[in-house]
């Protein structure tokens, strides 16, 4: 009996080790491999070289810092701004369901469909936004030619398309407050600020969580909209690790400094995402006893 | 106040994408007269190759996709919630590690396998990673809906002496036809969406499935950028999606909210 429940399962793990585990362990083999033009694209062994060359890599630290920085600032945006949204959407409004509908619609969209879409927006001078402050007598904003700028307008666009997914979690959340709690609260006299902080936010940790996580191993992989919007640049300042990852393998072709890198990567992935849960886990039972 | 806005905030750039896409090229580069055209999307439909073929190609992929994805999630969902608690839920963590995971640092193994086994410019094989970076919400998704159905349902039939197939046919697929019809939108979202994999696998501009056929547009002309067209491109690559969401939101919304509460 039990043999062919596993045997049901066979195909879908089977299909799973394929696509997530097998990568990492060809990749674990080819970073210690060279394969490049160089060697005719035939891998050779390196030993530890290409781990070296990853250590000193300048525009590998710096992607990371790009990287990190892109994930930071979307990822806290879309958080404050998925609570916002969510709250709002949980009040019950005329036409709620229709705004949860279209508030959702900017998610589904391919991110490449969008990422066109923005660079024609940001677009200078005649993007929708410097003519406004043209309009208004300001000077444009150069948002896609001036690093200092740039990573913002990334940033812009990925909140801009994310943020509803988090809404919708958050929403979610909510509803399985008990109104009961909110009308106690209510009775008790309490201001809208402290129902917020001493019932929703503590009862909606977990799905804060999860949103944050899930969110912030999505950010830290961030390639079709950069590679769409900016293509890394100008001057390489919103390149993304993935995409210096993707133009080793593609552009360079070379694919063990790729896998290198990709590996690299996801240690970073985990070390954050692991932090992350970490400080959450001891952060809310601080608080917990604070309380 | 705040729904206005939030509706401005969601509608803004896409309205803004389809006035420009009705406009002259000269009026949104300020230097002519007003008016309207539908010069952009003609050009568009009788590009070569048209418009419609990526559009084709997304809509062949997604299909396949959400078939390989259910067909092998279905089973193993099932055998998932039968197996017992212990390594069901193992299992089940390791599925929604899966589930969170950026698939874009796959993309050189998935390459490589492609290469091995001849899968590259073959608008069918996309459906195997894909289906396969699918699996772990249909996997999560499916699971929690056998859990829902009541044992004892099961237990009658097999009384009544139904093998396991027709079980799964005429007793638990039935009950379960909600939640697939979530996790099939969720797949076909995702592989209409996916990028980084179709543009390594696929190289023939006849076979491009919508995402990289989008970004070759935008990177076709750096200098004379042709935003008209552009902005056309994203109307009609958004109009499908569109109207997926608004006549399918209810499933799509629960599918997405349940996926992460199991996750």
């Amino acid at each position: 009996m039990r043999w062919r429940l596993w045997l049901l399962m066979a195909p879908a793990l089977a299909l799973l080790l394929a696509i997530f585990a097998a990568p990492f362990l060809h990749y674990l083999w080819l970073s210690t491999q060279a394969q490049s033009v160089l060697t005719g694209l035939n891998p050779e062994p390196i030993g530890a070289q290409q781990w070296l060359r990853l250590w000193n890599d300048s525009r590998f630290w710096q992607d990371t810092w790009q990287t990190l920085r892109f994930s930071a600032t979307s990822v806290s945006l879309e958080m404050l701004l998925g609570l916002a949204v969510a709250l709002l959407l949980d009040q019950p409004l005329r036409g709620r369901g229709v705004l949860r509908t279209i508030s959702l619609l900017p998610w589904a969209l391919p991110t490449t469909v969008m990422a066109l879409g923005w660079r024609w927006i940001f677009n200078d001078p005649y993007g929708p936004i410097n003519r406004l402050l043209a309009g208004l007598g300001l000077p444009a904003i150069p948002s896609l030619s001036n690093p200092a700028i740039t990573w913002m307008a990334t940033v812009g666009a990925d909140t801009w398309k994310t943020t509803p997914f988090v809404a919708l979690l958050l929403l979610a959340g909510l509803q399985t407050i008990p109104a009961d709690l909110y009308e106690a609260a209510a009775l008790e006299g309490a201001t809208p600020w402290q129902t917020l902080r001493r019932i929703t936010l503590p009862l909606l940790t977990p799905y804060l969580l999860i949103a944050l996580l899930f969110r912030l191993a999505q950010a830290l992989g961030v390639f079709d909209l950069i590679q769409v919007l900016t293509g890394g640049g100008p001057a390489g300042s919103t390149e993304s690790l993935a995409l210096y990852a993707y133009l080793n393998a593609m552009r360079f072709l070379d694919f063990g400094y790729s896998a290198t890198l990709l590996l690299g990567s996801f240690a970073i992935l985990l070390l954050l995402c692991g932090t992350a849960a970490l400080v959450w886990r001891w952060g809310s039972r601080l608080l917990g006893e604070l309380r | 106040m705040a729904r206005l806005l939030l509706l401005l905030w969601s509608l803004g750039p896409m309205l803004w994408q389809l006035y420009s896409s009705l406009r002259p090229s000269a009026a949104l580069s300020g230097t002519g007269a007003g008016g309207w055209t539908l010069e952009h999307y003609r050009q568009l439909l009788q590009g070569d190759p048209p418009f419609l073929t990526y559009l084709l190609n997304s809509a062949v992929v997604g299909i396949c996709s959400t078939a390989l994805t259910l067909a092998l999630a279905v089973p193993c969902a099932y055998a998932l919630t039968r197996i017992g608690r212990r390594q069901a839920r193992s299992l089940t963590l390791l599925v929604a590690t899966a589930a969170g995971f950026p698939a874009v640092l796959l993309f050189l193994a998935l390459l490589e396998l492609a290469r091995d086994w001849h899968l590259a410019n073959q608008l069918l094989a996309l459906s195997l990673p894909y289906a396969g970076l699918c699996l772990p919400l249909a996997i999560l998704l499916l699971q929690a809906a056998f859990a829902d159905i009541p044992i004892e349902l099961e237990e009658a039939a097999l009384i009544e002496g139904m093998g396991l197939w027709q079980r799964l046919r005429w007793v638990l697929l039935p009950l379960m036809a909600p939640a697939m019809a979530s996790s099939a939108l969720l797949v076909f979202l995702f592989s209409w969406n996916e990028y980084p994999i179709a543009l390594t696998w696929l190289s023939r501009t006849d076979l491009l499935t919508l995402a990289p056929a989008m970004a070759r547009i935008a990177g076709s002309s750096v200098f004379t950028i042709p935003y008209g067209a552009f902005a056309a491109a994203t109307v009609l690559g958004s109009a499908p999606l569109i109207l997926l969401m608004l006549l399918f939101q209810k499933q799509i919304i629960s599918g997405l909210t349940q996926g992460a509460m199991k996750g």
